[in-house]
């Protein structure tokens, strides 16, 4: 998997390029809590080029949920593919999880 | 229709050459792409378990990973000598809960009982046995 970050007016994008299972679950998860210690708060997770997740890619997720709300932040998942969506309507998170068309309106969301 | 089968060492580095494996159980087996992606999260999730808690504190162990097609079903089996843990000891998570209270974890289970049609485990000796079915979809 590919991992990049960005940041736009203070929120950091976070873009995905291939399947986030347990084996580069970790590597996100790396990433993030570096980002989280370092006081950001607002994240967009661009989805668009994930094909797959697995349960160790919702725990990531889950935890900078947490993480990010605790501090009046939030998370915001972009562009999410069927196959994944799928996985997020299983676990019962797309109750608790933001989901936006893309990245540009995912950011769009968190500054307002 | 040939059974397909694996063993490697039970270590993470080495899911990615059991996922892999998966793609070509699928082909064998006349799977589609998309549902080839559910028993890849099944076999993916059941490994992980394998890896992290039946074989944590040990040095080594392996897992043997089968599959075939029977008539119009994908049997997937999954052995190992880890500590025994079959689908009916992992409490079901709250999938209901707000996101304060949302357990971070317990998914692995609830996600292979979605994804496949029938869950089963034995115990024969040392070795665990998961055996995972799923009915393939005509395309």
């Amino acid at each position: 998997m590919f991992i990049s970050l960005d940041q736009h007016d203070g929120v950091a994008v976070v873009t995905l390029d291939g399947n986030l299972d347990a084996v580069t679950a970790p590597r996100l998860d790396d990433l993030l809590k570096e980002q989280v210690g370092q006081g950001q708060k607002r994240f967009v997770l661009d989805f668009a080029k994930v094909g797959y997740i697995s349960s160790a890619g919702l725990r990531v997720i889950l935890a900078t949920l947490k993480d990010a709300r605790q501090r009046d932040g939030d998370v915001c998942l972009a562009a999410v593919q069927a196959n994944v969506r799928k996985v997020f309507e299983m676990s019962g998170l797309t109750s608790i999880l933001t989901l936006c068309e893309d990245a540009d309106e995912a950011v769009k969301t968190l500054r307002e | 229709m040939k059974k397909l089968e694996l063993t490697k060492e039970a270590k993470p580095e080495n899911l990615p050459l059991f996922l892999g494996f998966v793609d070509l159980i699928c082909g064998n087996a006349g799977v589609e792409a998309s549902q080839c992606g559910d028993v890849k999260l099944a076999v993916e999730e059941a490994c992980s378990n394998i890896i992290t808690h039946g074989y944590a504190g040990r040095t080594r162990g392996d897992i043997h990973l089968s599959g075939h097609r029977e008539e119009d079903r994908l049997v997937v089996v999954i052995s190992d000598q880890g500590a025994p843990f079959g689908p009916d000891d992992a409490p079901p998570p709250d999938l209901t809960a707000d996101w304060r209270e949302r357990q971070i974890g317990g998914l692995g289970w609830h996600l292979i009982r979605k994804v496949v049609d029938d869950v089963s485990y034995d115990k024969a000796g040392d070795v665990n046995q998961l055996t995972l079915t799923i009915r393939v979809k005509e395309v």
